[in-house]
């Protein structure tokens, strides 16, 4: 008898729990007392028909037989249905072959115009919007000045019109000119120590915005792949496999950055035909 | 009201069967009701969640209570679920309920097949619903992607973004995959009603079938049985449906929606207040999926840059780790029933369960794959574990890609040689209870012999 | 041993001297406390410590005020500890490295005309990605460290910024922006996780810590504890 009363008990505590719950409700709300008081609640009922089963009503074991059947055996009663399906076809493998092609045309004609969920890829995987001449802005808009980066400082440049453009996004830092070591055909590609790399990683894509200043190394949060400013981005850490794409850098004569061209290559993580 | 039902019904002789149904009493057949009942909650709470919701990439600017983010040009998605966390009332409470499910979800989806695995209930008959169940925790891991991805975050687009980077790097079809299935070049506009499809209709509608499918072949072939007196692979020994077992799972339904209610009360989860609206130029560190896509994440982590190029056709460095790897495990968990009955020969029906020491070798296969499992889950937290031990990132990475290799097959052997012990030890492993004891036959193989 | 109290002698020794040693100059005050790792004339040592010629009243003030300056172990990145400096050994130690070369002077910090929302898209878009997005701190690989921001104070957080102490970089924020960042900081420091118990604030991978060892672990515990184990358990 003392379950029962330990029954009534969590039933009894739901039933207040709820009650309470509606006054919160309807006082205003607050998250941890409707969850509180959720949990109590329901936790009342748990407990209460958890303990009925198990304490209150004595279940005893009951034994249930499978059935016992052969393979095979329910097959004859049901093909003896399915053939009636063919009384009266003279020539089977015709008619079926021709329905279940007739059925498997209908899908993929129907496949088809999945199709227009998007714009066949082309070649715009291998472009961004940087072309020769076009100013450098940062996520405002405003023109950059290579003065304008600090020494060890990274901001984001956008061409200027796209600000905020996923796939034409780069990092522009600035670093003392005489560190650098970049490939010789990029020597002219950083005026002032200024460099500029499409900012997606080549290997996941994640936006590479972690810059350890002192190694001169940039990070992505997402895989660890590491990349070496000085030499052209070339990764030296983590999974990332090719280096981020330089964008060939120039100051125009009002002292302001310009893009030389696209970027060194195409940017975000490969695809199969990305060396192409 | 049962006679206005059974006057319409005739439930008489079925009704009375089906009342009378026996269900073997043993803890660990709750665990997949739990994987259900937190189905069922995630239902009720996300039902309540999508007359909320806008699945809207439209801009505009965020005006709601939370300060720092007032006058920030946001998604109407985005804007939408702040709204829902902080204007409406218990809405919170709810989303926050509705996350903690899904991880405890897909947890104990996971938990049951583990058991179903060890313990052998997937051998003939039951290879079908073995099929079945699997694709459910496929659509499970759908809906927790879809789901993450819906609020807009910063954190979410982040994964959107992974995620769109392992579909081009599929070779050849890759590029064409990613733009169909994100409409364009990532990022784009129309993700997110197309996750919000997926999410609300697709995927839980198929959920619900193959749940009613699990559940009547369950029905059909009655359950699983531990060995035990009076247990044999001709009969099933329980309580009864009712009212044993109907008041017990109405009590386990209520008590996982008791925990989930507290934590969601409790417990903050996933504060995209912090992470902000999503904005391709900006990332967040640390970044990571939920618990069950990490082990993918941590794959990729560990993955050597590695990217070959074959006849001018470069194989990403996503590819492997991120696709093929998947892949490749899930095909071979999908196919295990028929894997097994290929090598063991044992094409009989089973309907008495095996302790897991019975069957050595899967068990340590299993082991093995769960460590697997864990040491790539843990990699995808390297940066966290890192800070947390004050270790490099880079010498946990390390460490991480040895103990891939080794950890698992140690834990293999280990598991083996304890199942070896434990079952040429005189215990039977359900202890005196159990009605059966092994032999040693002449072939060096065992039988089972009723204890006299 | 005999070494260690001896060192520990030495550190007494110091520490019970320190109030004497406010007197003193700036440069007698460096080069008892600084010049053996960064050189008698601020020049920097090859392998001890960096150059201090340039490096300005800023960065000073952002090392010595959060402790991180003097470094036992010139190989390990410097963590903020208490300070082993008055605040008058500390302003004439901030002026004597000023005084080496041109550098970004200790800046002004006025939180409360910060912008809140502002600070919170330049927080995303500049710091978040090293020290997150709740201001956690985090591994940014190689032994560094970006560290949590609920001990830090406005002023060595204006200083950090522009300065760019150990692997940070320097950012070129107006004051205005600078104020903004750190109102929404102070805002983070200060206000209640929206949600309750915040886990560590480092998103999904404590939430799925919690979700499988408080969640189902919890829930099997609780369940096994009111039902018992099934078919093993005697009726």
């Amino acid at each position: 008898m003392k379950a029962e009363r330990v029954v009534r008990g969590c039933f009894a505590l739901s039933l207040a729990a709820s009650v309470g719950l509606s006054l919160v409700y309807l006082a205003g709300g607050s998250r941890a007392w409707e969850g509180v008081l959720l949990a109590a609640a329901l936790g009342g009922i748990a407990v209460g028909f958890i303990l009925w089963a198990t304490r209150l009503i004595d279940a005893p074991d009951n034994v249930e037989e499978r059935r016992e059947q052969k393979p095979g055996e329910g097959l004859g009663l049901i093909s003896e249905v399915l053939e009636q399906s063919v009384t009266g076809v003279s020539r089977r493998k015709v008619l079926a072959g021709l329905a279940s092609g007739a059925a498997a045309s209908l899908g993929a004609a129907l496949a088809i115009p999945s199709l227009s969920l998007g714009p066949q890829p082309g070649r715009s995987l291998f472009r961004t919007l940087w072309v020769p001449g076009i100013p450098a802005v940062d996520s405002e808009g405003g023109r950059v000045r290579p003065e304008d980066v600090p020494l060890s400082g990274i901001i984001t440049v956008f061409p200027q019109g796209s600000e905020g453009a996923g796939d034409s996004q780069a990092v522009l830092l600035r670093v003392a000119p005489d560190l650098l070591s970049l490939p010789e055909a990029r020597a002219s590609w950083a005026p002032q120590g200024c460099l500029a790399y499409s900012k997606i990683c080549t290997h996941a894509g994640c936006p590479v915005g972690l810059y350890r200043a002192q190694a001169r190394e940039l990070l992505c949060p997402c895989h660890q792949s590491t990349f070496d400013v000085l030499t052209g981005a070339v990764p030296v850490s983590g999974p990332a496999v090719r280096p981020l794409p330089q964008l060939p850098l120039a100051v125009d004569e009002d002292g302001y950055l310009v893009a030389q061209g696209d970027f060194s290559g195409p940017v975000g993580p490969s695809f199969w035909n990305v060396t192409q | 009201m049962i006679r206005y039902v059974e006057s319409r019904l005739g439930l008489d002789s079925w009704g009375r069967r089906a009342l009378r149904k026996v269900f073997p009493d043993h803890w660990s057949f709750l665990i997949g009701e739990i994987a259900l009942f937190c189905f069922i909650i995630l239902v009720a709470t996300g039902t309540f969640l999508t007359l909320f919701y806008r699945p809207d990439a439209a801009v505009v600017t965020y005006e709601g209570p939370y300060e720092p983010l007032r006058g920030q040009e946001v998604s109407a998605a985005f804007d939408s679920v702040m709204r829902l966390s902080f204007e409406v009332r218990a809405g919170l409470v709810m989303r926050q309920i509705h996350h903690w499910a899904a991880l405890v979800f897909v947890a104990s989806t996971v938990v049951h097949m583990c058991r179903v695995f060890f313990t052998g209930a997937f051998r003939r008959p039951r290879e079908l619903n073995w099929i079945v169940g699997f694709t459910m925790l496929m659509l499970a891991l759908g809906l927790g992607f879809t789901g993450y991805s819906l609020p807009d975050d910063l954190l979410s687009g982040t994964g959107l973004r992974i995620g769109y980077s392992a579909l081009i790097s599929i070779p050849f079809a890759g590029p064409y995959i990613a733009s169909l299935a994100f409409g364009g070049e990532f990022p784009t506009e129309n993700v997110i009603s197309r996750l919000f499809v997926l999410h609300v209709m697709l995927l839980p509608g198929l959920t619900i079938a193959l749940l009613g499918a699990h559940l009547a072949i369950l029905w059909r072939q009655k359950h699983t049985q531990y060995r035990g007196p009076g247990r044999s692979e001709s009969n099933v020994v329980g309580k009864g449906l009712w009212p044993y077992q109907a008041l017990l799972s109405l009590g386990v339904m209520a008590l996982t929606a008791a925990v989930l209610a507290l934590m969601g009360g409790l417990v903050q989860i996933n504060p995209i207040w912090l992470y902000g609206p999503f904005d391709a130029t900006t990332v967040s560190a640390p970044s990571q999926p939920d618990w069950y896509m990490g082990w993918l994440d941590g794959a990729t982590r560990l993955f050597p840059p590695w990217e070959p190029t074959v006849f001018g056709v470069t194989i990403p460095s996503m590819f492997l780790p991120a696709v093929l790897l998947p892949g490749l495990f899930f095909t071979v968990v999908a196919l295990w029933p028929f894997i097994e009955r290929r090598l063991t020969n044992d094409a009989a029906e089973h309907h008495l369960l095996d302790s897991p020491r019975d069957e050595p070798g899967r068990t340590a296969l299993g082991v093995a794959g769960l460590l697997f499992f864990t040491v790539l889950t843990l990699a995808g937290g390297n940066d966290l574990i890192a800070l947390t031990l004050d270790i490099q990132v880079e010498s946990m990475t390390r460490f991480f890609r040895l103990a891939m290799f080794v950890v698992p097959p140690v834990g293999g052997a280990l598991a083996y040689r304890i199942c070896r012990q434990l079952r040429d030890s005189r215990e039977h492993p359900l202890g005196r209870g159990s009605g059966v004891v092994l032999r040693r036959t002449e072939q060096g193989g065992f039988e089972e012999v009723p204890r006299s | 041993m005999l070494l260690r109290s001896l060192l520990a002698a030495v550190v007494t020794t110091i520490a019970v001297a320190a109030p004497s040693l406010a007197q003193q100059s700036g440069r007698e005050l460096y080069e008892r406390r600084c010049a053996s790792c960064h050189g008698p004339d601020g020049a920097g040592r090859e392998g001890l410590g960096p150059s201090l010629t340039g490096a300005g009243a800023a960065a000073a003030d952002y090392q010595l005020r959060t402790g991180r300056m003097p470094l036992q172990n010139p190989q390990a990145q410097a963590v903020r500890k208490p300070s082993v400096f008055s605040e008058e050994e500390t302003r004439l130690l901030v002026s004597f490295v000023a005084s080496l070369g041109e550098g970004p002077p200790i800046p002004s910090v006025d939180p409360g005309a910060g912008d809140l929302s502002s600070g919170q898209s330049l927080f995303i878009a500049n710091c978040a990605a090293c020290h997150g997005a709740g201001g956690n701190g985090g591994a940014v690989g190689n032994n560094a460290a970006a560290p949590s921001l609920y001990a830090s104070e406005p002023q060595t957080m204006a200083e950090a910024m522009v300065s760019g102490p150990g692997q940070m970089p320097v950012f070129g924020f107006s004051e205005q922006e600078r104020n903004d960042i750190i109102a929404f900081i102070s805002y983070l420091q200060t206000s209640e996780a929206p949600g309750g118990i915040d886990i560590g604030g480092t998103g999904p991978v404590p939430e799925g810590f919690v979700g499988w060892f408080f969640g189902l672990t919890g829930l099997v515990m609780v369940l096994v504890l009111l039902v018992g184990t099934g078919s093993s358990r005697a009726r």
